[in-house]
């Protein structure tokens, strides 16, 4: 079988993609994580002496928190499977991946399994978040040095 | 399950008509200032949708809420009329933030007709504003 007949092949036989609705789903995942992180946010302020800056730091924090406890209890896999992209790109993520490899790893033992691999998802997520963080703050100074914009 | 249903469209309904809040301009005077040029300055600016502003002993402290699209220079939409009123009443300690905690807080205060705890509250808000965290 030549190269061009098994592509073809590969290509009848590959479902598509439902890119649109792939989408769709995304968007009302994400859009409904940030909701709720909103109310949040809205109840640190309401109930709690936090401004609307100062807010972000319990609000992701929760999240985080509220998203160990899913993926703990199976849940959050779920709301991946259905969002895709929508599930894993906000905060809730990012803890979706740090409990998931520490409960892959726990045969392994607590400190060479769940200590040692626990961050083997998300190191990659703080490494190139800390480095992008420098960028912006690095262009931002500039920006601010130039009389651009203000802080 | 068809409970379920409905009640996930009667909440996600409720939840879309809570933004339908109208945005409103409140200015209360409690320290005998002529507050019409404060007024006049705060609503004849395009980009403010909304603002509470109290006039307390010395203090004057407005909370605004400015337009979606405007909400990325907020912090220079505020520090503007900052500079403009303390230009109107160079007399009192003007603090002026676009943050939704100072205007819901300035709100509450225009509302409570509480008279006695005002000025610790105005400047535990001011504590609020220029805290660095």
């Amino acid at each position: 079988m030549d190269k061009e007949k098994y592509a073809k092949i590969e290509q009848s036989i590959t479902p598509t993609t439902p890119i649109l609705k792939n989408v769709f789903r995304a968007f009302i995942t994400g859009g409904t994580i940030c909701l709720i992180a909103q109310f949040i946010a809205v109840f640190y302020m309401t109930f709690f002496n936090f401004t609307e800056r100062t807010a972000s730091n319990p609000t992701v924090a929760t999240m985080i928190f509220i998203s160990m406890l899913l993926t703990g209890f199976g849940l959050y896999k779920k709301i991946g499977q259905f969002g895709g992209a929508g599930g894993a790109v906000p905060i809730t993520g990012f803890g979706n991946a740090v409990i998931s490899a520490a409960i892959e790893h726990k045969t392994e033992g607590y400190v060479l399994g769940v200590g040692g691999n626990m961050f083997k998802l998300a190191g990659s997520v703080i490494l190139f978040g800390v480095f992008s963080a420098f960028l912006v703050a690095l262009v931002k100074t500039i920006l601010v040095k130039l009389g651009v914009a203000t802080w | 399950m068809i409970i379920i249903r409905h009640l996930l469209l009667f909440l996600s309904l409720v939840f879309l008509l809570a933004g339908c809040v109208p945005n409103e301009f409140r200015f209360e005077n409690r320290a005998n200032q002529n507050i019409s040029q404060a007024e006049v300055l705060v609503k004849e600016d395009e980009r403010i949708k909304g603002a509470a502003a109290l006039f307390y002993d010395d203090h004057l402290i407005v909370g605004i809420r400015v337009k979606t699209f405007s909400r990325f220079n907020k912090t220079k939409i505020a520090s503007e009329l900052e500079t403009s009123l303390k230009e109107l009443y160079p007399e009192l300690s003007v603090l002026v933030s676009a943050d939704s905690k100072i205007l819901t807080e300035t709100t509450k205060l225009i509302l409570t007709s509480k008279d006695e705890d005002v000025k610790e509250d105005i400047h535990e808000l001011i504590a609020l504003v220029e805290e660095q965290t």
